[in-house]
């Protein structure tokens, strides 16, 4: 066996799976322009803790529903109806467990928690056999979702206000004592860390096994990036302190959601066949049928996904906002594909990825937030992150090579 | 179809039996054309319109068009071949609806928009003024707060009822802006009325002026509420926040004491109003010989009509017993989670 | 000598229109049959009913004698039928390694998934392509940058990895250069050798005759007729696919035309 013809995967190349991604890379860019900008805009309010804090905390909505509509658009789907499916799942959540079962029983909010993702699951099982079974466009299919499930959100109270949640629910939402706390920041940061340099010795030690001319400098690296971002990032969380105190907050709860999620969704995508099947599918649908894939039930399986994504992000947001409302989660379809296309999926089908998506969403909670608080109205933020969508698929396609 | 035209007949049929009597109000026939009566205060309308023409002995027949312009059309066409003496419409689309109020009154019904304006001479326009929840939003922050800086969570830029809530607002403040006493730290509109958007737009405002804010000027109890869970999470829950509707979130708030003031509007007591001002036109009554009419052109396009507006009521801690008392809330409800400070309405 | 392969009176319709009528045809080990006939004449169809592509409406197949039902690509797989299709079958965002394996990934099942020994399968990858095609260097690039001969590579490579017994190459060289073409004429003799039975679908007259041990023609969904390679000139081939005319030599089948 040559060892050259296993030779790493090279930086240049942007669709590797391995190493640094330089899509991903260059979206990073964007986003440290964009903070910079907004930082010195500001007056040096952008880049304080308490601000990245609250970008930690708005953004992970979004981007817990991006890492699912990424899938989605890899097998060259569409989802429009995540906006009102958490809508919809939000209030069930908040109709149980505020009005049906007892407010002091202490299993009540897990049980509406499960409930809840249960019934996401079986609304995205509903769009998939539509989609995947009965051949109607994905398009046609979540656009009858949006409308019957932000329709349904207002029919499991009629259009009423639900409030409050469970105390211990509301942690989720990243409130006032929704954080880890400082030394359970840190304890969380070292765990994981020797979590991940001990894969990836494990990998290497396989890959040497093999035969494999496996490139240590380059793991050093990602891992000391991996490092630094993330100490940067506990300490910046810990530095923002609860109000009228020096008691430092700690990384958010609902930063810890979207962690869950995206490290899982990175795992499914990258070491599972599963996800190797959604990008075959995406890329070459007829090529994947004839070679064996599951092609239906595979599509099945993304809207599911994409349904249970769209619960845990109902429990975030109604968490945060302590009262389900009918008209939560309004237009956030489109925050979740921007962000999604922004980070690098490809609406063609059989591209895309998670941390991609995430920092889409971050890009577009930047402006949000940035523009905000340098008192730009509302109108003028649609028309800056509109533009930013336009020019962050344009470098793409150039990065990409694309013609 | 074929069922509203069964129906149709058959008041057809009593109609015209009726039709020798003298005219008293006992043999008016009201209609009522809904835009979309699933919503829910619709119901609540309807139960105070009701009662108000049942007092006097008239009828009211309904329609809902179920959020279809089309439909809401040939309801009125329905209605009027009925034989109704009077029309009320909840339009859809204000403009669509315009060719069916013009075939009303070219058979001299009267036409009544009912909370929502349709802007055409000869309409009468009964509502609560939206004007009026803005002046008492700001009215009550100010008697609470009267100084200081204060933030304004707009309601959504497309929505003319925002903009009529903002008008209110402003001509209270506008003079202590001018004079110093207050300052406008921040300002936003809130895309759809969204609260999670309100949420947003507050934790960035709070993080823009380092948490000096006295008062945020919320334009309803959605919106309020996201106010007030992004003042909670940096510790400034209690600080003077505005609303209107009556949501039972709100009211329990108020109760709580993280809201000051939601403006609410009894339903019940628009649809009495309707019912009295139905009455009265199909009698003959004059229009601007209506008790309480006034002259509204405040809309768009600035039409001169004859309306009865109600004035939300003004609810505060010192006055949640009115709200209980009217069954809008139950005092579980309101007075959940109330420990310290209790309002009077929870003892 | 037991044949790996007979199809009985097989038949499939697409909204009423026969596309395949009651074909019959055997393949035998190490014997390549060259499935002949115009575009629409029904061979790739019933190459991709064998293929577990398409469900047959009627007929049966029988493989080492035993019936099969054929209703999935896996299923062919199963019993070591392999296709190079025409397409190729390949996902151009997904380097070769991964569609070498399309489908068929070596993985660990960890309760509800099935995490991919992305390594091994490389290694595999590495090894067979390698054979095949010494300068194939780039496994890591996506497909889509490769050469159409490379891209022949990885298809005839799965073929070759999973050990097929039954091979269904249709159109193999009508995307590659004459150098190419004669690689995969070289391989077809060696996997011949090996015992392998092949289904070579082709418009290439040379290559049929330079190739195949027996023809089979089809038009309009039946079989004109089969005869040994040797039996036949290629005129009275072309006549069989043009004209549906049975020569005497060969073995006419239900879509002879009967001569007057």
């Amino acid at each position: 066996m040559t060892t050259e013809t296993l030779e790493p995967p090279s930086l240049a190349e942007p669709t590797n799976k391995r190493g640094f991604n330089v899509r991903t890379l260059s979206l990073v860019g964007l986003l440290v322009v964009i903070a910079v900008t907004f930082h010195f805009l500001s007056g040096g309010l952008f880049l304080s803790a308490r601000n990245l804090y609250n970008l930690v905390v708005q953004t992970s909505v979004v981007a817990i529903l991006a890492c699912g509509m990424t899938l989605v658009i890899v097998t060259r789907n569409i989802d429009l109806s995540v906006g009102s499916v958490l809508g919809c799942v939000g209030m069930v959540i908040a109709l149980l467990q505020i009005e049906i079962f007892p407010q002091d029983a202490a299993w009540n909010w897990p049980l509406t928690v499960a409930i809840g993702i249960g019934l996401g699951a079986l609304i995205g099982a509903w769009h998939g056999v539509w989609i995947a079974y009965f051949g109607v466009p994905s398009f046609v299919v979540t656009l009858g979702g949006l409308l019957i499930f932000r329709g349904a959100a207002f029919e499991v109270a009629q259009g009423k206000t639900l409030a409050p949640f469970d105390p211990v629910y509301r942690l989720f939402g990243g409130g006032i004592d929704g954080a880890l706390g400082v030394g359970p920041s840190w304890a969380l940061f070292a765990i994981i860390m020797v979590l991940y340099g001990l894969g990836e010795v494990l990998v290497h030690r396989r890959q040497m096994r093999l035969g494999f001319d496996s490139t240590v400098r380059t793991k050093l690296l990602r891992f000391l990036a991996v490092f630094v971002v993330a100490a940067a990032f506990v300490a910046t969380m810990n530095s923002y302190m609860k109000p009228r105190s020096d008691i430092g907050r700690g990384i958010p709860v609902p930063a810890l959601v979207l962690l869950s999620v995206v490290l899982f969704m990175e795992f499914v995508t990258r070491f599972t066949t599963f996800g190797r099947y959604i990008f075959a599918i995406g890329g070459n649908i007829e090529a994947a049928r004839l070679n064996g894939i599951p092609t239906r039930r595979t599509v099945l399986k993304v809207f599911i996904a994409m349904g249970v994504l769209c619960a845990i992000a109902a429990v975030v947001t109604t968490a945060r906002l302590n009262a389900g409302t009918s008209s939560t989660g309004e237009l956030l379809e489109l925050s979740a594909i921007a962000a999604a296309v922004i980070g690098g999926a490809s609406l063609s089908g059989g591209r895309g990825t998670i941390a991609g998506a995430v920092v889409g969403a971050l890009i577009i909670q930047s402006l949000e937030s940035g523009m905000v608080l340098i008192g730009a109205s509302s109108s003028q933020r649609m028309v800056a992150i509109g533009l930013v969508l336009m020019v962050a698929v344009l470098a793409d396609k150039y990065l990409s090579g694309e013609e | 179809m074929k069922r509203r035209s069964v129906m149709s007949l058959l008041a057809g049929l009593s109609l015209s039996a009726l039709m020798t009597a003298p005219a008293l109000a006992a043999d008016i026939t009201v209609g009522m054309s809904w835009a979309n009566y699933q919503e829910e205060r619709w119901k609540i309308d309807e139960s105070g319109l009701r009662a108000g023409l049942e007092e006097a002995g008239a009828e009211l027949v309904t329609a809902d068009a179920q959020s279809s312009n089309e439909r809401q059309a040939s309801d009125i066409d329905g209605l009027l071949a009925r034989g109704v003496d009077v029309l009320l419409i909840v339009a859809w689309d204000s403009e669509a609806i315009i060719p069916s109020v013009e075939r009303a009154l070219a058979e001299g019904v009267p036409v009544i928009a009912y909370e929502r304006q349709i802007e055409y001479p000869g309409v009468y326009y009964v509502a609560f003024d939206p004007v009026e929840v803005g002046r008492i939003q700001a009215r009550e922050l100010v008697r609470a707060q009267p100084k200081g800086d204060y933030v304004i969570i707009k309601g959504s830029p497309t929505d003319q009822y925002a903009h009529y809530v903002l008008t209110g607002q402003k001509e209270i403040i506008d003079p202590l802006i001018a004079n110093g006493d207050i300052t406008i730290v921040g300002e936003q509109w809130t895309d759809g009325w969204v609260p999670d958007n309100a949420q947003k737009n507050m934790e960035n405002i709070l993080t823009a002026v380092n948490d000096k804010v006295d008062a945020v000027l919320a334009s309803n109890d959605g919106t309020a509420g996201g106010v007030v869970a992004a003042l909670t999470s940096v510790g400034l829950e209690g600080i003077p926040v505005s609303g209107q509707d009556g949501d039972i979130a709100a009211l329990n708030r108020i109760a709580l004491g993280t809201q000051t003031v939601t403006a609410w509007k009894d339903a019940r007591e628009l649809g009495r109003l309707g019912a009295k001002v139905a009455l009265e036109l199909a009698k003959g009554t004059a229009p601007e010989d209506i008790e309480g009419s006034v002259v509204w052109d405040k809309g768009p396009k600035g039409t001169a009509q004859n309306a009865s507006v109600l004035a939300p009521v003004t609810i505060t801690h010192e006055n949640l017993d009115v709200v209980v008392d009217a069954d809008w809330i139950s005092k579980e409800d309101l007075c959940a989670g109330v420990t310290e400070n209790a309002p009077a309405a929870c003892n | 000598m037991k044949p790996l392969i007979e199809m009985r009176g097989v038949s499939k319709a697409f909204g009423g229109v026969h596309a395949v009528e009651d074909v019959d045809v055997d393949l035998y080990p190490g014997e390549v049959v060259a499935v002949l006939g115009h575009n629409g004449a029904g061979k790739s169809t019933l190459m991709k009913m064998l293929a577990g592509a398409y469900r047959r409406d009627t007929g049966t197949v029988l493989v080492d004698g035993n019936p099969a039902e054929l209703s999935s690509p896996a299923e062919a797989f199963d019993l070591g039928i392999e296709t190079i299709h025409q397409t190729l079958a390949l996902a151009d965002n997904l380097d070769a390694s991964a569609n070498l394996f399309l489908g068929r990934e070596i993985a660990w099942r960890v309760g509800p998934f099935k995490i991919m020994d992305s390594a091994q399968m490389r290694d595999h990858a590495a090894k067979v392509i390698n054979q095949l095609n010494p300068r194939f260097t780039n496994l890591n690039t996506p497909c889509r940058d490769l050469s159409g001969g490379q891209r022949q590579t990885i298809a005839i490579a799965r073929a070759i990895h999973f050990e097929a017994r039954v091979l269904i190459m249709d159109e193999p060289t009508a995307a590659l250069g004459p150098h190419e073409t004669a690689m995969v004429g070289e391989l077809i003799r060696e996997l011949k050798a090996k015992g392998i039975g092949i289904f070579l679908i082709s418009h290439d007259m040379h290559d049929v005759f330079d190739l195949a041990d027996r023809l089979v023609v089809m038009k309009n969904g039946q079989v004109v007729g089969s005869a040994k390679k040797d039996d036949v000139t290629q005129d009275e081939v072309l006549g069989m696919i043009i004209l549906g005319k049975c020569p005497p030599n060969a073995e006419p089948g239900p879509g002879a035309r009967v001569s007057q």
